[in-house]
């Protein structure tokens, strides 16, 4: 199978310039940036300030912070109430994860079903672009605005906290977890959840739809930010190294079901 | 001899268990209209996608500009091939200019520009090429995508159904282009309901319902169904008679006949059926 990135950039380009031209694509990426922000912030700083109480006070969080600065490196040399925070920055962190797993399931979900409400795909496939670049090119701009759109989150997270948390916290916050967090297990886990959202709207006529069976993918990370906030799990750098693993195999078998998905033959004759 | 641009041999392609095109043999030659007639079902557009080389046959074989179509070859089948798709599909938030600039690129075009303003003069559609695609109106929108069929200069032509939903003028407009572009030597086939217009564009018809049940001029067609009925005006007698026959030959021994019968003839009209009367003959009337 042919592959030249002319074509890909060539078609991503024009995705990029519809992307910009649909608010409603982008509408949900963004309010999901406010969405993934908001709940650590509400919990670190404005409670405890409403309260009138540092964490420190209220002794707080006091026990599994302690429990996880013996496996996060970032937290040793940490006391009180930085502590704490930083341990809350820490385990809110997840929730940014979110962030790559919904844009990039809103924009990817508009690429392709965009394509199929336009009635475009047919004379896109009449050009001499192979199904691997047309999957490659439908990937491509959903993949770097929501990673562009993730690292924004992460500078306003770690903005938010220089700003509104005890001094130190930020500093600690920005460390190797968090590196490996978004510089790694994110992409991987948006990756995986664009592959989801381009298979899953293969089958669907309606963004909607294909959002939401791609939305189930919001589940096990709300389900592991529970666990780790009630202290059940506490998520080190060797889980996010191996996560990230587990992912880059699911994304390689997500790769092959895409280009069985996406062959002229399929797309033609059984997408709906 | 005429060089085919279009082969198709003994087509066939069938999904599951359906089929949809059965042993279908045809050629487009260079600056030559062949109007594909059928009703709906009857397998146009799978011919249409076989030949753009977007599917391949189950069976038989397809040569476009002599390039044997096969797993390996229809990308570069693709790029001899301009398709005009039934809906104009175009990326309606773009400009006009963007949507062919787009594909342009997806043909590796060199300058990219130049190409889109001349295909667009090409079709009269330069001065509309900054608006936005979904602004224009359903005639102008089928132009760009002619336009866009034609960005890569291909030789051959496939349009699908290119003036269905279009007001008079508008299709009076594409089918003057189609015809201009067969002036230019294209191979141009052309998928359509409307009678007239295969009449009006064709140099050949072929008539498709699974199988290809007919292929040759719009005169031919009439000409070879025309002996069907012989209508015979006698003196003396109001009525005139309607004779049925199997070819224009049969008309002097059924003269001979009447003359034998002591009757006068006025007048023997063989019956000038239009192209409907032939296509539904073929195809048989479903309502």
């Amino acid at each position: 199978m042919s592959f030249a990135w002319h074509r890909v950039t060539a078609l991503a380009r024009k995705d990029a310039l519809e992307l910009i031209r649909n608010p409603g694509a982008i509408y949900p990426a963004v309010m999901m940036v406010f969405g993934a922000l908001f709940p650590a912030f509400l919990v670190i700083v404005v409670t405890p300030r409403v309260l009138g109480k540092t964490f420190e006070e209220s002794g707080e969080f006091a026990e599994e912070a302690a429990k996880a600065a013996e496996m996060i490196p970032e937290l040793a040399g940490l006391s009180g109430n930085a502590l704490v925070q930083t341990f809350l920055f820490h385990q809110f962190s997840l929730l940014l994860l979110l962030v790559p797993i919904v844009s990039s399931m809103a924009l990817a979900t508009h690429a392709v079903i965009g394509e199929k409400q336009a009635k475009s795909l047919e004379p896109l496939l009449a050009t001499p672009i192979s199904t691997l670049e047309l999957l490659a090119a439908k990937t491509l701009t959903p993949f770097l605005f929501a990673l562009g759109l993730t690292w924004g989150v992460v500078i306003l997270y770690l903005a938010g906290a220089f700003v509104f948390a005890e001094p130190g916290v930020a500093r600690a916050v920005a460390g190797p977890r968090l590196f490996l967090m978004f510089g790694l297990l994110g992409p991987m886990v948006e990756f995986a959840s664009l592959l989801v959202s381009v298979i899953v709207s293969s089958r669907a006529s309606d963004p909607r739809s294909a959002q939401q069976l791609g939305g189930l993918l919001i589940l096990p990370l709300t389900a592991v930010f529970v666990a780790q906030l009630t202290g059940v799990v506490l998520i080190g750098p060797a889980a996010l190294v191996v996560t990230s693993l587990g992912l880059a195999v699911l994304n390689a078998l997500l790769i092959w079901v895409g280009v069985k998905v996406f062959q002229r033959e399929s797309i033609l004759t059984r997408w709906r | 001899m005429a060089s085919a641009l279009v082969t198709a041999e003994h087509l066939s392609r069938v999904f599951d268990d359906r089929v949809a095109v059965h042993d279908v043999s045809l050629t487009v030659n260079a600056g030559e209209i062949v109007c594909l007639l059928g009703p709906n079902g009857a397998g146009k557009t799978t011919t249409m996608r076989m030949l753009a080389g977007l599917i391949l046959p189950s069976a038989g074989r397809i040569a476009i500009n002599h390039i044997d179509i096969s797993e390996s070859t229809a990308g570069a089948a693709r790029g001899s091939v301009g398709l005009l798709t039934e809906a104009p599909g175009l990326w309606e938030r773009l400009s006009v200019r963007t949507n062919l600039l787009t594909y342009s690129r997806l043909h590796g075009l060199r300058d990219s520009e130049r190409r889109v303003d001349e295909t667009l003069a090409h079709v009269d559609l330069l001065d509309r090429a900054k608006d936005a695609a979904g602004t224009l109106s359903k005639g102008l929108k089928q132009r760009v995508a002619i336009a866009r069929a034609l960005l890569h200069q291909p030789p051959v032509l496939l349009l699908d159904e290119p003036t269905s939903g279009l007001d008079p003028a508008s299709a009076r407009h594409v089918r003057d282009l189609i015809l201009d572009l067969r002036s230019e030597g294209r191979a141009i086939l052309v998928s359509t309901h409307n009678l007239g217009e295969a009449q009006e564009l064709a140099d050949r018809i072929g008539v498709l319902k699974t199988q290809l049940l007919a292929l040759d001029t719009p005169a031919a067609l009439r000409k070879e169904r025309a002996g069907t009925h012989v209508v015979i005006e006698c003196e003396g007698s109001e009525t005139p008679i309607t004779k049925a026959i199997n070819s224009l030959s049969d008309i002097p021994a059924i003269v001979a006949a009447f003359v034998g019968e002591g009757k006068r003839i006025v007048r023997v009209t063989p019956t000038e059926r239009s192209l409907e009367d032939v296509y539904l003959d073929l195809v048989g009337d479903e309502r």
